[in-house]
């Protein structure tokens, strides 16, 4: 059976997309959980820790991102 | 956009779902309306602006009077201003964050009519689905964040980055390369994805189940039961429509936000 290994790239894209998410979604169900509960313990500092939250789920989620863009390159190459 | 769907032939017999032969399709309006030299000013480029007026008409109207018991309509535009200065400003910059506040209004206006064209109906299309228009905002954001940075700290604000005195000595060159390029490399650029991601996301899924939806249940004397597929993908492409008015909010809400954290860490450096 001969084959051509090109023709794969979307399909490989894709499941590279799906290996790459699953780490930020872990990060980012961490970060919101641990944002609850430090809202829930002290609700007085509700602000600022909503703040930090939106920044560590940037950073977190910086990763899934990266791999959205790299998804779109390999699987039109 | 379910033209494109509808127009484009769809297997109601074998499929259960209807797909576009090129995704691309469903995010180009390739007849342009009329041409400026080599600009080419289509419904996209109509949508931007009509999202900007949008804006400005809503300010002005809203905003022009002052009156010491507001109306209603001026009581919403009058809550919003004062949730961008009072939440995003001076909650997240301090109290110098009241000078950023017009850009981050506008910013939070613009991004947010423009996310909700996406379930308005007869326009049902997110301008920011279009890379070039968030990579542009989130450029305007970089450049300000780096310009103040400079202004504000002088070279100690590239120093301070690459060569953290907080960290051990160790680990000191390769806390300082990661800082790097996330600050000069990676924020402009998630900041733009991360809109543009979603907004992509969120009209290929409405287009999808809704699109769908309309063929299967008019392709019903045809294929007979297997239609109800249709009503499946309908109430599902429904469900998203209000999911979406949720995505459209927050996502203006965090690109506002994460511009005003980018401004204070360039204005203060400890954190």
């Amino acid at each position: 059976m001969e084959g051509d290994i090109t023709a794969l790239a979307p399909a490989l894209a894709l499941i590279g997309y799906g290996l790459g998410a699953v780490g930020p979604g872990i990060g980012i169900g961490i970060v919101a959980g641990n944002a609850i509960t430090a809202m829930a313990r002290q609700p007085e500092m509700q602000g600022t820790i909503r703040t930090t939250m939106f920044l560590g789920i940037a950073l977190t989620e910086a990763l899934a991102l990266i791999g959205f863009v790299l998804f779109f390159i390999a699987s039109a190459g | 956009m379910a033209e494109v769907i509808l127009a484009s032939e769809c297997d109601v017999v074998n499929e259960v779902i209807c797909a576009p032969a090129e995704v691309t399709d469903l995010f180009e309006f390739t007849d342009p309306w009329f041409t400026v030299g080599s600009f080419q000013f289509t419904r996209t480029s109509f949508l931007i602006f009509l999202a900007a007026f949008i804006v400005i008409a809503l300010l002005y109207f809203g905003l022009r009077r002052g009156r010491l018991v507001p109306k209603k309509f001026e009581l919403v535009m009058e809550s919003a201003v004062g949730f961008v200065r009072d939440g995003i400003g001076r909650d997240v910059i301090g109290p110098e964050g009241t000078k950023y506040v017009p850009y981050l209004l506008a910013l939070f206006l613009f991004i947010l009519v423009g996310n909700l064209f996406e379930i308005t109906p007869l326009i049902n299309f997110p301008v920011f689905s279009r890379m070039a228009l968030p990579l542009f905002l989130s450029l305007v954001t970089y450049v300000i964040f780096v310009i103040l940075g400079f202004k504000k700290n002088g070279f100690r604000y590239v120093t301070a980055t690459v060569w953290p005195k907080a960290v051990p000595i160790g680990l000191r060159w390769l806390v300082g390369l990661i800082e790097l390029v996330s600050i000069f490399l990676l924020r402009p650029l998630t900041l733009a994805v991360r809109l543009f991601a979603n907004m992509v996301a969120g009209h290929l899924m409405l287009t999808l189940l809704l699109g769908s939806g309309v063929i299967f249940l008019a392709a019903a004397p045809d294929i007979g039961l297997k239609a109800s597929i249709g009503v499946f993908w309908f109430a599902l492409g429904l469900f998203m429509f209000l999911l979406e008015l949720l995505v459209a909010v927050l996502q203006a809400y965090i690109f506002t936000l994460l511009s005003a954290i980018y401004i204070e860490s360039s204005i203060h450096l400890e954190h």
